[in-house]
Formats: structure tokens, sequence, C-alpha cells
């Protein structure tokens, strides 16, 4: 196996969007140029908890250029909101500027638009709201003890089974709240066209999830709506949903009847569009004296808002990578008076995973068994223990050892604290990660011009993974016309539907839908020269091989028939095909996961605090990798991601105020470079057979899964102290 | 953010005179141009300074004059700083980003203000804010205040690195007031403690101007380190970070320096662990008590307990580091 690190010195393509993207000629959401645009902004609320009694406006009214303020008291009607009813079974969450209750200090309650965006800032900082405050409660610890833990899925086999288990962990696990803080800020131009019409220019993960949003809200037909997303700076999960921001956005558009545009502060994304939610876990895991699992229970508790719920699924991942003939699940969501959370990379499984593989560790020391071979020995390799499907591929034991031998496992000692110079202990950690590998209905449209180039679209977003570079691959791949005649279009809501991009499943679902619209091309051509050579008439898909000039039977330039003489001869002007593509059968015989493993060697300074990673593997199986430059950027910056995660991001609250403070990039640590070894990346590479026609997985939540854990059990191994809690920053390590 | 006019001076003199109570001057921005948008300084007008103050980095005899307008990154860069003040840059680096370091002035540096989140969020009580109105840090989330020298109206820390280095060095504050009159304030005097006065940060007269700063020569070129501990290795402020600087004779120690950022409102000196290393062998032990006296006298907080240990980790471990840096 190649690593990626050693061979990016290599001369390789760049990402189809890149230039755009450096030169700015590619545009995000809020960089669109709409004409007669105005700005808005949003005022959120002071407090917590309780209702607001009134608004003064007189002051706010009186800057410059302002147009309007909407609040509850002075907006459009928003038709999906009409009764309690239709705001729940909307499930959009917060029933912005219909209701004048306060679920959260910063919730969005007013909204100034003005001529110019300084205008609107500035009456915005003018808008004074009086509240009827009542109690709140923001603080997780305290909250989770009043709320009663139920079954989180079936159980496996009886408790009982176990309860003598000659070695058992027992413990419990604390992770803050975690923001995702993509780079571009969440905006949304909002335009009616029509009173029934509306272009948005709107940041997500998924065109098509916009529109459906915006039609059931909005009773509109999801046709009228037309979302443009084509760049995208960063999601990881906040995009996956739609935010009380753009809906406000579009408000306020009707209101004034002009085009507005809206985007979120750095402090509003805190508040505005979701994050990972405090969790608390316990693990009871039991093994034999020869290290074979015997069971588990595993108990997580996650934050959520007053006005919505939100399980994060914790327990998920526990019933995915190891055989436990014994398995309890349990699991409780906390409401707060904070904002509602969502999926963040690795949803879930991020949070359990760190707590059934910090057992592991720690049960591999009472055991005497290297984590390495306890794993081995433990994963369920052959079949998904949940569904006893035979897994399709799953490659983890190979992650494992490759990723073993690529740090020199053998060097690491088997007791803490054993490898010291001066201040610093040296220690390495290892964990494994997997998901389950989706696949959705996509579909993908070709047009092709004159000179061969062709154009591949779907509404798909790239939200940074490369999707558009993955799909040249596949479009190359798959018709042999060659890259540089290959453009791409995505995030654009009149292109053939896609799923959101999200979940791990983007190039799992839309590979499918190029490579079935690539052997549609083929069909459409042959039939096309069928009428000049009737050898084309029966031609099957793989018989017909495109060039960069035409198309030829069974080898190249055989029957070579160019593409001019087809358009000459059919008077065309572009030859345009569409296809979909999604799962079938094969999910009804076999299990897919996407898996991982992260490796990690580091030191602990005993005197300061500090913590410095020297190296971090990451060995992924993902199937076939379609683009190895993207699929290792993405796998390198989940686990950048994960070491912040690990060592230094936690949203802080305060409990007694009732809200965020430091929700700045100033306050918020997320690790950079500094904090980051180069990560290296390696993929197994095997093609999966069934899971879609390219045999790739999803890469991008595998990455950041199995992080947190290696990166604190060489914690352990350095120092001898066990973290079960994250952040583990300097402090902690002191006072541990 | 306020609207405000933006005028550009020329000269020290002029930007003086504009001066008027609802202005303020802007040299890189880097904290003001925040606060003004968070609401917390709402100035009228604001006087950019940018040409009006030297950036000349000067040696002189008696030492080095850095003018005001030199931007942290030239203290990183420059010479002579390098080859006999190499503890300032090295603060200098500790702290914020390149980006920021390209902007941030030398005076600016020294007039930034506390980075507590309490005083960023108009919404909370904060007397360095709002006098009179409350600290929400005295009792709340107070992991980053200060462990001594602080009071209960203000538990807040300086941010700075750069002063930290500057405390250490004996600098010199040099100002020009309105009438042009030119006068100098020590830099243990520049910045103020709390005390009932938390809304002042420092000893800067109103209506004056920092025109540079000066560090007198010194012996520590050879033995200097500055330690940062914080959350990530970039764009991070101090859980407690120390400038440590060693004159040696040999292994004995002629004259020791030690100031800290992370741990009060102003940059702290540690003066009794200064003293007991004086004429005493540069040895771990040595460097260990001068750190356990150091950190008697913190008084730390419900949250920042750690910086007692942080800190006698890290003052060891930079005495330590004078040696090999």
């Amino acid at each position: 196996m190649e690593f990626l690190n050693t061979i990016d010195k290599k001369v390789k393509e760049g990402r189809v969007e890149g230039v755009d993207k450096v030169t700015g000629k590619g545009k995000f959401a809020a960089e669109y140029t709409v004409e007669n645009v105005c700005y808005a902004v949003l005022v959120g609320a002071n407090i917590p908890a309780g209702k607001i009694t009134s608004f003064n406006l007189d002051q706010a009214k009186q800057v410059s250029g302002v147009l309007d303020i909407l609040t509850h008291l002075h907006r459009p009607e928003v038709p999906g909101f009409a009764t309690e009813e239709l705001i729940k079974s909307s499930r959009f969450g917060l029933p912005i500027f219909h209701t004048d209750q306060v679920y959260f200090k910063g919730q969005p309650i007013a909204l100034v638009i003005a001529d110019t965006l300084e205008d609107a800032t500035y009456s915005a900082s003018l808008v004074e709201v009086q509240y009827a405050a009542t109690p709140f409660r923001v603080d997780f610890d305290a909250a989770r003890e009043t709320v009663g833990l139920t079954e989180a899925g079936k159980e496996r086999g009886a408790m009982a089974a176990w309860a003598n288990a000659p070695h058992t962990v027992e413990e419990e696990y604390n992770i803050k709240s975690q923001v995702h803080n993509p780079m571009e800020m969440h905006a949304t131009i909002a335009q009616w066209t029509a009173n029934d019409r509306l272009v948005l220019h709107d940041k997500n993960q998924g065109v098509n999830n916009v529109q459906n949003v915006f039609a059931n809200l909005l009773k509109i037909p999801k046709e009228n709506i037309e979302v443009f997303s084509e760049f995208v700076g960063g999601g990881f999960g906040s995009g996956l949903r739609v935010w009380p921001h753009a809906l406000a956005a579009i408000l306020g558009a009707k209101q004034v009847n002009r085009p507005v545009k809206l985007m979120l502060t750095r402090p509003q994304m805190f508040a505005g569009t979701g994050y990972r939610p405090a969790s608390w876990q316990k693990i009871k895991i039991g093994a034999d004296a020869s290290g074979k699992f015997q069971g588990i229970f595993h108990q997580a508790k996650n934050a959520t808002s007053l006005y919505e719920n939100f399980n994060d699924g914790i327990t998920r991942v526990t019933r995915l990578i190891y055989d436990f003939e014994n398995l309890k699940a349990e699991a409780a969501i906390v409401p707060l008076n904070l904002s509602a959370p969502t999926w963040m990379r690795g949803p879930g499984d991020c949070t359990g995973d760190f707590a059934i593989e910090s057992a592991i560790d720690e049960l591999s020391y009472k055991l005497g068994i290297d984590p390495v071979e306890l794993r081995l020995k433990n994963l369920a390799i052959a079949t998904n223990p949940e569904t006893k499907l035979p897994w399709s591929t799953n490659f983890l034991n190979e992650c494992v050892m490759q990723g073993a031998e690529r740090i020199n496992w053998s060097e690491r000692k088997s007791q803490p604290g054993q490898l010291v110079d001066g201040d610093w202990s040296t220690g390495y950690g290892m964990a494994v990660g997997a998901w389950n590998a989706g696949r959705g209905n996509a579909s993908a449209a070709i047009k092709m011009e004159r000179d061969g180039t062709i154009t591949v679209q779907t509404a798909m977003t790239d939200i940074g993974t490369g999707t558009g570079t993955g799909m040249v691959n596949i479009a190359h791949d798959t018709t042999g016309i060659p890259k540089e005649k290959i453009k791409i279009e995505l995030g654009h809501s009149s292109l053939p539907p896609a799923p959101s991009q999200g979940g791990s499943n983007g190039l799992s679902s839309v590979s499918g839908a190029v490579v079935a619209v690539s052997l549609a091309l083929k069909l459409k051509l042959a039939e096309f020269a069928a009428s000049q050579n009737e050898i084309y008439k029966t031609a099957k898909e793989e018989e017909i091989l495109l060039s960069e000039n035409g198309l030829s039977f069974q080898k190249n330039n055989q029957h070579f028939i160019s593409y001019a003489d087809i358009w000459s001869k059919n008077g065309l002007t572009m030859v345009e095909v569409e296809a979909s593509s999604g799962p079938g059968t094969e999910r009804q015989k076999y299990s897919f996961c996407s898996s991982a493993a992260h490796f990690c060697k580091l030191k602990v300074n005993t005197k300061t605090g500090k913590v410095k990673l020297e190296r971090m593997i990451c060995i992924a199986d993902g199937g076939k990798i379609v683009n190895d430059q993207a699929a290792a950027n993405q796998m390198s910056g989940a686990a950048v991601g994960g070491i912040g995660m690990t060592l230094m991001e936690e949203q802080q609250i305060d409990t007694r105020l009732g809200g965020l403070i430091a929700d700045d990039l100033a306050g918020y640590h997320f690790a950079v470079n500094a904090d980051a070894p180069i990560i290296e990346v390696g993929f197994i590479g095997k093609p999966d057979p069934n899971i879609n026609p390219t045999g790739a997985k999803g890469l991008g939540e595998v990455g950041i899964i199995g992080t947190a854990p290696a990166i604190a059990n060489a914690i352990y191994n350095a120092i001898g102290k066990r973290f079960r809690d994250l952040p583990i920053t300097p402090d902690k390590i002191l006072l541990g | 953010m306020r609207p405000f006019s933006f005028t550009k001076i020329d000269n020290a003199a002029n930007a003086l005179a504009a001066k008027k109570e609802k202005s303020q001057f802007i040299a890189g921005g880097t904290n003001l141009v925040d606060l003004m948008k968070k609401n917390i300084a709402q100035p009228e007008q604001v006087l950019d300074v940018t040409t009006a103050l030297s950036s000349e980095i000067e040696d002189f005899t008696k030492g080095i004059r850095i003018g005001a307008m030199a931007r942290n990154s030239a203290l990183t860069t420059n010479a002579i700083v390098l080859e006999k003040y190499p503890l300032v840059s090295k603060a200098v680096l500790a702290g914020a980003s390149p980006q920021i370091r390209n902007m941030a002035s030398t005076a600016g540096n020294l007039l930034q203000r506390t980075r507590c989140p309490y005083f960023y969020d108009v919404t909370t009580a904060c007397n360095k804010r709002k006098p009179n109105s409350g600290c929400s840090a005295l009792e709340g989330e107070n992991r980053m205040s200060a462990v001594i020298g602080y009071s209960e109206q203000c538990v807040a820390v300086h941010p700075s690195d750069l002063c930290v280095a500057l405390a250490a060095l004996d600098a010199k504050v040099n100002i020009e007031n309105s009438k042009n009159k030119k006068s100098v304030i020590s830099f243990g005097d520049f910045h103020r403690l709390p005390g009932n006065e938390p809304n002042r940060d420092n000893n800067l007269p109103e209506n004056a101007l920092i025109t540079s700063v000066e560090i007198p020569s010194n012996g520590f070129q050879k033995h200097s380190a500055y330690l940062k501990i914080r959350d990530r290795d970039s764009y991070a402020f101090a859980l407690v970070s120390v400038a440590a600087a060693l004159e040696l004779q040999g292994t004995r120690i002629v004259a020791a320096r030690l100031a800290s950022g992370g741990v009060a409102h102003k940059p702290w000196r540690w003066y009794d662990a200064e003293a007991f290393l004086k004429g005493k062998e540069a040895t771990a032990a040595n460097f260990s008590e001068a750190a356990n006296i150091a950190v008697q006298d913190l008084k730390p907080l419900a949250h920042n307990g750690f910086k007692k240990e942080m800190l006698q980790g890290a003052i060891a471990t930079a005495l330590q580091q004078c040696l090999t840096v």
C-alpha cells in the first residue's frame, strides 16, 4: 500500500472547482450579486427563557436606511406555522417570528432590514425588548440526573449471561458540546420573483431538502423554489437542516418586496446552526480470561432543546463493530434552554465510540492483552452482529494490522509511563471506528456538445469533499472521455435530484447515478451512430468506447464515427441524457460499513500538561477510492477535527446566566495546523462489489470516529492517567 | 457597529489636537475593530495614527527604542531585536497569528483589552465594560481568569504576550499628551490592577499617545525563554505564560527575570523568585524552588486552581529552557 502523504509529491490533478474557488470566481451563497438586494440582521433574545412582552423599536427605526423590522407581531404569515399542530408536524424546529416564547438565549426574535449591512447591523443593536423571564436550565450535568433512560434498540442476549464475567470495566464518560464552525458562515439571499415563486442562494448540504422544507412551510409547489448552492464552504452536518435564518430572509424579502441577504455572524452561528450536543455515557463491558468479549451495557444521554427533540444515536455504533453476544443499550435526551443540536461529523458514533474504545483500552490493561490483539480477537469482521447479514466487505482487521505496522506498534510499552525523557512521556494509542455505509437514490444528467465536451450534472452539493472531482473520475472511467473534456455542474435545484450530502452518503449515492448516466450516453450515441453503421444497433454498453473525438466499437478506432459526424448527420446541437440509480435488493443480502483504525503516538509534558501529537495514522476501508487526493483530504481533515474534539473543543455555557460564552473563533478553540502532525492516511482500496457500481464506500465520518479514543488511550499509555471526559485540556492533564 | 467618521492623521501633534471625547485612535485595529463590532467601543470618530507615529526600531547605546507603530511582526524579524532582545521576539511569536501580527502595532499591543468572555458579551454584567454592573466572571466561568492581584470588581487578565516580555525586561513607555508634553512611564507602572476602577486598564492619561517603547540594554541575550501554555498551539490566549531571562557567569546566576501572563490584570513580575535565583547556581533544583516561591501567594478562583500547578511547572520549565533555547 502506498501512503498518500508520501505520494502527494507527484504532480496530481487538482479539484475541478479549485481554480474557481481560489480566484473568487466561484460564488458562495452570500457572494451572488442580486439586483436591488437589501440586507437583514437578526436580533437575538437576551434571556434564556421566558416570554417577550414588548418591543421598543423607536430608536432602531430612526437609523437611516432601515426598511422594516420583523417580529412575531409584525411579519408575513407562514402557512406552515398557522397552528400549533402545523408547527409540530412541519418538524422545522423553531417557529421563528411565530411565537412569543423564548427558548434560549440568542434565539432570533427580530429581523432588521435596511439598505446596507452597516445600517441593518447598527439598527439591530438598538432594538429594545421587554421580557417576562422564567426559570431556565442549561446545566446538562445537573439536568441529566432528572431524566430517566429508556431502551435504545432491542436487547441482544441477556445481562445475566455475563454477570460473572471475570474481567469488567464499568466507567462513565462525558463530552462537552462541540460546534461545527464551517469556514463559510450560513447565509441566504431570498428573492421572490412572483407571489408564489422564490429564488434562494443558500448555504446548505442539499438543495432538494431546502426546496421540500420551504414548499411545505410556504405551501407553494417545490418546483417554484429555485435553490442555488453551487459552492459550499464546509458543512460538517450544519447544512443538513434548514435553519430559522433562511426562513427569516424569505419572510423579510416578502415584507419589503425586495431581495434580502442575510448572513449569520460568527457568534450567531453558535446558536443558529446546531452543534454536537453535550453527552454522558456509562459503559459496562465484560470479557472472559482469553479476552473474548462477553457483553456490553451502554447507556447514553445527550442534550437537546426545549422546542425540538434531538437524539444523537450514541449507542448505534455499539451494535456495529464487535461481536457482542449480549448487548443492552439505553438512551435519553435532556431538554435544555439551548438552541437545537444537530448531526455533527460522525454524529453519535463519534461520541459512542469514544466511550467503547476507551473502555476496551482499559480492559486490555486489566486482561494483559495488547489492545491491537484484543480488537482483532473481537471484531465482527464477517457478519453484521445486529442484522446477522454478511458484510458485503469489511476490512477493519486489515486497517488495524496495517496501522500497527505503520506506527511501529511493537515499540509501545505494555505498561504506562515507561517511555520518559525528562518532563516528556511518550505513549501510543489506537482505536477503531465504523459507520453504516449508506446509499440513496440519485440522478445525474450529461449534456454533450459537438466537440465531445460533456457536462455532468446533479443537484448534489459539494461541501468541500471533492464530489465534483470524484464525478469526473467516474465519468472518465465509465465513458473513456478525457478528463479535460468533462465539466461538472452541481448544487442547483433544477439539476437532476440527489440526496443531501451527509452521513457519508454523498459519493456512494451519486456515483451510481454518474455511472448510469455515462452508460446512457454511450447507448444514446450508439443509437445515433446506428443510422451510419448498423453494428451500433445492437452494441452493448461495454462494447461502445468513447474517446475525445468519437465512438468506436469493441476496440479503439474500430468502426470509428466522430461526434462531429453524428452531430451533422442528425442535425444535433446537444445530446442530453439523464439516469437515476439507487440501492436495491443487495441491501437485503448484505450489510455495508465503512471503517477505519486510528493510531497515535504522542508525548505529554508532566510539568505543564501539554500534549504534543507526534504521529497520527488513519487507515480506512472506504471500498474503491475514486480520487485519492480528495479522499485523503477528507480523512486528514476529519482526524484534525478529532484532535480538536479530544484536546480542546468545548462550547462553554454559563449555567448561572443561562447562555453560551466565548462564542466566537477566539473563545472556542478547534484544532489548527500547529496542533496536528501530518496525518498519515492509508486506504485498503478494495472495491465493495455490491454497494454501488463504483464500489466506493463513503469516508466522511470514519476519519473522525476513532480519533478521540486513540489519543486518550495514548495519553494513558504515556502517563498512566485515564481521561474519560473530553476535552482533555492541559489543566486536566495536570490535575487528573 | 455604530456609524463613525474616519480620519487619517499624519503626525502625533495633529492626532492629539484632533482627539475629542468620543473619538478613538486606531493603529492596527486588531482589537479595536472587534470591540466596535461587538458594541463595546462605540467611538463617533476614529483617528488613524498609522502614519502619525514612528515604526522605526532604533538601537541607541543604552537600549533599543521601538516606535509605537512598529508592527508586531517587525519585532520577530528585526536583527537588533533578534540579537539583543530575543525574548521580545519569542514572546511575540507566541501570540496571535501571522496575519494579526502583521497588522498589530507595538503601542496597540500594550493597549489591547482583556479577552474575558464576559467583557465581550454586552448582555452580561461587567465592571470593566460598564462600571458598577458587577463581575460575571467572579462566580462564573473563570478558568481563564486571574489568580493574583484581582479584586471583587474584576478578575480579568491582560492578554498580551509581548507585554510579559517587556515587563520582564523593565521597559519604559514614552508618551506624549495633547499639550505636546512628553513623559515616560516605567513598564511596571503602565498597566494597572483592577481595584475599584477595573474600567481603567492602564495609566496612560486621557488624550495621550504612546510614541515609543524603550528597552534598556541587558545581559539576557544568551539565556531567555518564553513559554506559553494554551489550549491550542496557535491563536489562543495563555492559560499561563512565562517570560524567563537569566544572566549567567559560568553556571552562576548574576541576574534573573521572571514575568507571567494569564495570571493577573497586568503582566506579573515574580520578584521574590528573581531575588532567590540571584547568585544561585543554574540548576533544576533552584529553578524548582524559584517556581515554588513564585506561586506561594496565588489565590485561585473556583475554576482556575490548576494555574498554581501549571505555573509552577511552566516557570521551572522556562528557566530550564533558558539554558538550551
